[in-house]
């Protein structure tokens, strides 16, 4: 009996329902393969520049997957329960092998994804990209909204996350977080009340967050991201392909057979969805495999080679053991929501004997308002064919300059609560001292 | 929809005494069509209901809005601070008085802070001389000595709670479910 020729007749077996008999049939085996049809056939080689879009989805959704696989470890190593929490972190810290390290990727990681994630929306936008092409059906103010509710997404398991170690970080942002959801008119306490689990931060709160952020909120991403990526190519690809498109000089053609590349021309019928001039010129484009896969390769190589050795410098901080009496002081949220602590702060109004709380104003209108023009927007934008995929187009300067101030603000404001902001959030210049406030009295 | 007629339509029309057109046949297929799915939709959304409100609790294992603080000789003159229950008694010769350390900002637990000399400040009662303020470590609140919310973004006052006497040992009890205005003393 020869061996590895069994060997392989098994996992053939395994792995394969049918084998090809025939040239045809092989040739329909790779057209039906799953994996080579997660890439176009081609690509076009503006889309896979490295400086047109700094491949920032990609690096979020690496380091997605790195959260993946290190929060299913972690989930070996946690135990979810108020009196356990803490020492199971702490363990994580000191007693497992290399403990320290998957909780500091975890860590690492998920700060990085914010930055990521709200780094391609700005790509996106100074780039005009949720702009629809000349593809006909195309969606791509869709896919931005997909894009946002997927920032929203990164926030809230960033929110649960960090909530976990049942740490005085995490039972301060519970605190303030949940009692930011109940300034909200009408509904608001009943939200409290079901968010927690009852009126005081317990057991319930503890394990309702643990099953968000493990559960249902990676599921969310995983079923959006996907969504996301068959929306992209849906809509013709990147914005870069339709910029391509309009700058080769159209030839004189003669009418000719349309096929479909996307089915490697064994199968006839055309699609206007995946029909673009670009990527069929021979100078303008290149197969996706070995090249787009080489790049995405390499991006998920350096993500992870960086986040390891950004996770061995800032290992995971983790504070004294949550204590309902005692708030921290200053009791800062981390960096990506403190911009959010510096709004609640400043804006509490008094209208004559009315006073609204900046819990309402800071924490839902605000936040709320801008989620709202960020999905308005491309509607809104009615700047020609010629901005589309094009960064700092001239035609898009104003709205361009109107977004840059949003962000350059919520920066602005991150960086005021970050290092600014002392005891009481009083204000203090960097080289300034903070007094020494009694820890507890 | 277009439908090949079926086999069976035939022996059905036999059976009733007038021949049943098509569109009556359609129709009552249409409506176990909309039953089916009406059925379907129903119980899913049961499941869905019933789910969610589990998560609704009934019962909360949560200690009790009114408790003992102890007898009221035993308890310092000035503050006492209740750690577990974020409250503030306060003890004025023979008169008492609870404050809520709960920041009305966002819920932070308010510091009680010892003033370097005392302050005139107006407050609801009048012109009075205060030695300490309440400070809130999250967004910078600040609360004159009866909880009157003068700086930051807190949106109204702390909470004053009602202290009363047990009946059966003579023990300050104090009730979070019972919110008092700042003029309440006990007096014992």
């Amino acid at each position: 009996m020869n061996f590895p020729q069994t060997l392989v007749d098994v996992w053939r077996r395994l792995t394969w329902t049918w084998q090809p008999q025939s040239e045809k049939e092989s040739g329909d085996a790779v057209v039906k393969n799953l994996l080579l049809h997660w890439f176009p056939n081609k690509v076009s080689l503006s889309s896979i520049s490295w400086s047109y879009s700094f491949w920032l989805g990609t690096v979020s959704f690496v380091l997605f997957l790195i959260l993946c696989f290190t929060g299913l470890v972690l989930m070996f190593l946690y135990v979810p329960s108020v009196e356990r929490a803490y020492g199971s972190v702490k363990d994580l810290e000191f007693v497992v092998s290399f403990g320290w390290l998957l909780r500091s990727m975890h860590r690492i990681s998920a700060h990085l994804m914010v930055a990521t994630v709200f780094l391609h929306m700005v790509r996106v936008f100074l780039t005009g990209a949720y702009k629809n092409g000349a593809a006909a059906g195309a969606q791509r103010p869709l896919n931005w909204i997909v894009g946002i509710m997927l920032l929203i997404l990164t926030l809230l398991l960033s929110f649960t996350g960090y909530l976990l170690p049942w740490d005085q970080l995490a039972y301060w942002a519970i605190t303030v977080g949940t009692n930011i959801a109940s300034s909200a008119p009408l509904v608001g306490e009943a939200t409290r009340f079901v968010l927690l689990g009852g009126t005081t931060i317990e057991q319930a709160t503890l394990i309702r967050f643990y099953v968000l952020h493990v559960f249902f909120l990676p599921l969310g991403v995983f079923f959006l991201f996907a969504y996301h990526m068959w929306r992209v190519r849906k809509d013709g690809g990147l914005a870069a392909v339709d910029r391509e498109d309009r700058s080769a000089t159209p030839a004189p053609t003669v009418p000719v057979k349309s096929k479909t590349y996307s089915l490697l021309g064994i199968t006839n019928g055309a699609s206007v969805h995946v029909q673009t001039k670009g990527v069929e010129e021979e100078q303008a484009s290149v197969s996706a495999v070995p090249h787009l896969l080489r790049r995405i390769l390499v991006v998920a190589i350096v993500t992870t080679v960086l986040t390891i050795i950004l996770s061995i410098i800032f290992t995971a901080p983790l504070e004294a053991p949550a204590n309902p009496s005692v708030t921290p002081n200053p009791a800062k949220a981390p960096w990506y929501f403190l911009w959010l602590q510096e709004i609640v702060t400043v804006t509490t109004v008094s209208l004559g004997p009315v006073t609204i709380n900046g819990a309402l104003v800071g924490g839902i209108l605000l936040p709320g308002l801008l989620v709202f023009l960020a999905v308005w927007w491309p509607y809104r934008d009615r700047s020609g064919l010629g901005s589309v995929g094009v960064w700092f187009a001239p035609e898009r300067r104003r709205q361009n300059m109107v977004f840059l101030a949003i962000c350059l603000l919520i920066i602005l404001f991150t960086i005021i609560g970050t290092f600014l902001r002392g005891p009481y959030w009083n204000f203090y210049w960097p080289w300034e001292s903070w007094p020494t406030t009694p820890v507890k009295f | 929809m277009q439908r090949q007629p079926d086999i069976d339509h035939g022996t059905a029309s036999m059976t009733t005494t007038t021949p049943s057109p098509l569109g009556a046949d359609n129709s009552r297929r249409q409506f176990l069509h909309r039953l089916g799915i009406g059925a379907l939709v129903a119980g899913v959304a049961g499941f869905v209901a019933q789910s969610l409100r589990s998560l609704i609790p009934n019962v909360l294992y949560e200690p009790s809005q009114r408790f003992k603080v102890g007898l009221p000789g035993t308890l310092p003159e000035g503050m006492t601070f209740l750690e577990d229950r974020r409250l503030y008694v306060f003890k004025e010769g023979r008169s008492y008085f609870a404050i809520s350390g709960a920041c009305t900002h966002l819920g932070c637990t308010v510091k009680y802070t010892k003033l370097n000399q005392p302050k005139q400040v107006e407050l609801s009662s009048g012109l009075a001389t205060i030695n300490h303020e309440f400070h809130c470590p999250c967004h910078g609140s600040k609360f004159y000595a009866d909880g009157t919310n003068y700086a930051g973004p807190a949106p109204r006052p702390l909470r004053w709670y009602r202290l009363e006497l047990s009946p059966d040992d003579g023990q300050l009890v104090a009730d979070l479910g019972q919110e008092v205005d700042q003029g309440f003393r006990l007096t014992v």
